[in-house]
């Protein structure tokens, strides 16, 4: 009786997780198929891969397609560039202002320090589309739209005080006698900051590096408003115009799918290689509020 | 410790005044005039950079305004209305001006006798005035006043209190001591200045921006450089309240928005819970293996997941093609529909397409939202589930718990306890997932005509049935055809209060994160 109890356990766990996984991975292999398969049409992609459809067509399109003449890449790898560099100026930008900012509020005493943090507290709940009005309209005035820099320059501001909190609490965690010790050689709060807190807080930045550089891959709001011309698109937006059915020009689910691989696949591995980061950060993020 | 009173803080402060005239003289000299109070005080260098500030703040605006033309110009070109600040005025008095007014002068029409044109090289004052400008240019006047309004402050305290130190040891603190002790207490200040001007500049200034483009009249109906943007008051507010079906509409929206975050947070943190327990049981091996599948839709960037969504509930998407693959197509649709979801029996089924099929759409994104969000609380609550205290469990047992009163009684309030803060973050995350509906279902399906008022069709930014709050914002601010700033800036405010709320709440439970150690 006992062992049928536990079979019957077991049976239900496996039952349940090979359901859990077949819902999981059936859209995934789905999209894969498709994206090899000929054609422009949904309906044309069959649920088991079938080899007389077999192409390579759409991966070839991605390379090739050039919309607006003004453009010497195709379409895909620019905005692929484009994503790139907002990305890693993003990273550089985020991690500066991270450590600079989260050192100063967890090691340095001043005058209306409570206030800035309270100030900060409160800006980091503010949703981002909340300005996003305010700076379409001031960047159209000052003709800064259209400039991936710029754009990269509202992600950075954007993360700052929610940076703030999880380096400040990370370096909190650290005993501040290695500060007061290295103080009493002589040496200068930055240097004590390079020396002696900063390889003591690579989890943490590591964690901000990552997100700061997935950012931009993973957003579409500000970017379709920020770069609403044709030869500055990004990767969001590429995605987003192949797959939008209103679009008549550019709409293309085939190619989507191609797309989107090539864009997934190095934002998986990425995430499975940083994952102990990623629950960290993602944990405290969450424990802290 | 207990906190006094902003009066009895102001009495005893006035007291102090009475008790020592003479430094309450340098103060109000150092009020008057930056410095003034320093230099009767015989400290020379700190006068010297409160003057300095207080010139550079007057250069600053004598060099950014046209005041060296003004009297020449006032007699060539006279007129009957000159806005003499409007003219000649420098970044800050024109700032304050523009902020007030958001401008006076627009295009094709005269001014002091001749033609505005939208820009004009030659003469700044014959350009038209442009309202966004002026409001931008007046917050960024604000903020720097209130910088110098900061220093203006610091100098009045530093005279008084310095002529004190004076009077009762006769030691003054010479320039170099008081430049060395600024460096120390600014240090941190100098080195966040980066910070702070970012933080500024792209959160706070467009952030009150849009606060303040609620109380105007700002739409596609104003062209500049021919119109002007005007304050409103709450003419925007009364307006969608009072009209019947606007606020109908609104209801709807914000019904399912409340439903979407609340069922979304929810449905994915039981899911969760169950793929994480079913996991570490005693009845599965290879743990890590299941793991490691279930995780696969958490690592893939959710936008991209959520438009191979959009294709697989296309009219020829893999859900149809599955449904009559299986041929079950037909038993599906009659089961959606006796349940309520389809409105018609389809086949294929329309998942986004038809007025009718509301419910159907909405049941897709909350089942879509479930497959992207489990795996992060499956993540947490097995983080959880590792450092359950054993030896509960074994007292539990020896007390003759069954497994399932030790689960009921243990391991569900301590999964709860460690996670409600994660909860409370999803569901407001939940609240503002422009992507969840954006890239899944665009909003669609659109409700049945009658029941959009006709005010709506004129002004545009319709929304869907599946449109939630921040969605339906961001098309009526940058559809093409609606750009309702003022609208959208309502409802932003809106959401505004609502997070500001719960996050209060949030933080009174988390004191320690923000208060000094």
């Amino acid at each position: 009786m006992r062992n049928f109890k536990k079979i019957l356990a077991s049976t239900l766990a496996y039952g349940w997780l090979l359901m859990g996984v077949t819902v999981v991975l059936v859209p995934i292999l789905w999209m894969i198929n498709a994206a090899f398969s000929k054609g422009i049409l949904l309906s044309g992609v069959s649920l088991f891969p079938d080899p007389s459809k077999f192409s390579f067509e759409h991966f070839e399109y991605l390379f090739t397609y050039v919309s607006t003449s003004s453009q010497t890449m195709a379409d895909y790898p620019a905005a692929f560039l484009r994503t790139l560099s907002i990305a890693v100026v993003n990273t550089v930008g985020v991690v500066t202002f991270g450590v600079i900012t989260g050192f100063v509020f967890a090691r340095l005493n001043f005058i209306g320090k409570k206030k800035l943090l309270l100030t900060m507290m409160v800006l980091q709940m503010f949703p981002s589309f909340m300005g996003m009005i305010a700076l379409f309209l001031l960047f159209r005035q000052f003709g800064w739209l259209n400039q991936p820099m710029y754009l990269a320059l509202i992600y950075t501001a954007g993360s700052i005080p929610y940076n703030t909190f999880l380096v400040r609490g990370f370096m909190r965690n650290i005993p501040r006698s290695l500060d007061e010790a290295a103080a009493i050689d002589g040496a200068t709060n930055l240097q004590i900051l390079r020396r002696i807190l900063f390889p003591l807080i690579v989890p943490i930045i590591g964690f901000i590096a990552v997100s700061a550089f997935m950012a931009p891959w993973l957003d579409f709001m500000l970017q379709n408003v920020m770069l609403p011309s044709k030869d500055q698109i990004t990767v969001a937006v590429w995605l987003y115009r192949t797959t939008d059915p209103f679009n008549t020009l550019f709409y293309n689910p085939l190619t989507f799918m191609a797309g989107a691989l090539l864009i997934a696949i190095p934002v998986m591995v990425v995430q499975f290689f940083m994952q102990k980061y990623m629950v960290y950060g993602l944990t405290s993020g969450a424990e802290k509020g | 410790m207990k906190k006094k009173s902003f009066i009895d803080r102001f009495k005893a402060m006035l007291g102090d005044f009475k008790a020592n005239p003479d430094a309450f003289k340098s103060a109000i000299m150092s009020a008057f005039i930056m410095g003034s109070g320093q230099i009767r005080n015989k400290q020379k260098i700190k006068a010297a950079v409160f003057l300095g500030v207080l010139f550079f703040f007057i250069l600053i605006e004598l060099a950014t305004g046209g005041y060296i033309y003004m009297f020449t110009e006032l007699s060539q070109y006279p007129g009957d209305n000159i806005y003499i600040i409007r003219d000649y005025g420098g970044i800050f008095s024109k700032g304050l001006w523009g902020l007030f007014t958001l401008g006076k002068v627009v295009a094709q029409t005269m001014y002091r006798g001749n033609l505005v044109s939208a820009y004009n090289k030659v003469i700044p004052w014959l350009s038209a005035d442009n309202s966004v400008t002026l409001l931008g240019q007046g917050l960024i006047a604000i903020v720097l006043l209130s910088l110098f309004a900061g220093v203006w402050i610091t100098n009045i305290r530093d005279a008084y209190t310095s002529r004190k130190v004076i009077l009762s040891s006769g030691q003054i603190e010479t320039g170099k001591q008081y430049i060395k002790r600024i460096w120390v207490e600014m240090f941190p200040f100098i080195i966040l200045l980066p910070t702070l001007v970012m933080v500024l500049f792209f959160i706070v200034i467009p952030f009150l921006f849009s606060f303040l483009l609620a109380f105007t009249n700002f739409t596609n109906a104003v062209k500049i450089p021919l119109n002007l943007i005007k304050w409103t008051g709450f003419t925007t507010f009364t307006k969608i309240a009072s009209d019947g079906a606007w606020v109908k509409i609104f209801l709807s929206v914000v019904g399912w928005t409340f439903l979407y975050a609340i069922m979304a947070s929810f449905t994915c943190y039981i899911m969760g819970m169950i793929n994480a327990i079913v996991i570490e049981s005693k009845f599965v091996k290879a743990k890590k293996f299941w793991r490691t599948l279930l995780i696969v839709p958490w690592a893939i960037p959710s936008m991209i997941s959520l438009m191979v969504f959009r294709n697989v509930f296309d009219l020829n998407g893999l859900a149809n093609q599955l449904l009559n693959t299986l041929k079950i197509m037909g038993p599906v649709s009659n089961f959606l529909h006796t349940i309520g979801l389809q409105g018609v029996i389809g086949d294929p089924i329309y998942w986004f397409i038809i007025p009718e099929n509301g419910n159907l759409a909405k049941a897709v994104i909350l089942m879509v939202n479930l497959w992207l969000g489990a795996p992060y609380f499956m993540m947490l609550i097995t983080g959880v589930l590792t450092t359950l205290p054993k030896d509960l469990y074994e007292a539990a047992a020896i007390d003759g718990a069954t497994s399932w009163q030790s689960f009921r009684r243990i391991t569900l309030p301590l999964i709860i306890r460690a996670t409600l803060p994660a909860i409370i973050m999803t569901f407001t995350f939940n609240f503002n997932n422009f992507g969840a509906i954006y890239f899944l279902t665009g909003g669609g399906p659109s409700w049945p005509t009658a029941q959009i008022p006709v005010s709506m069709y004129v002004s545009g930014g319709v929304p869907g049935q599946t449109d939630i709050l921040i969605s339906w914002i961001y098309k009526l601010s940058f559809n093409n055809n609606a750009q309702l700033y003022n609208i959208a800036a309502v409802y932003s405010i809106l959401i505004f209060l609502f997070i500001g709320f719960i996050s209060v709440y949030n933080l009174s439970k988390s004191k320690g994160l923000w208060e000094d150690d």
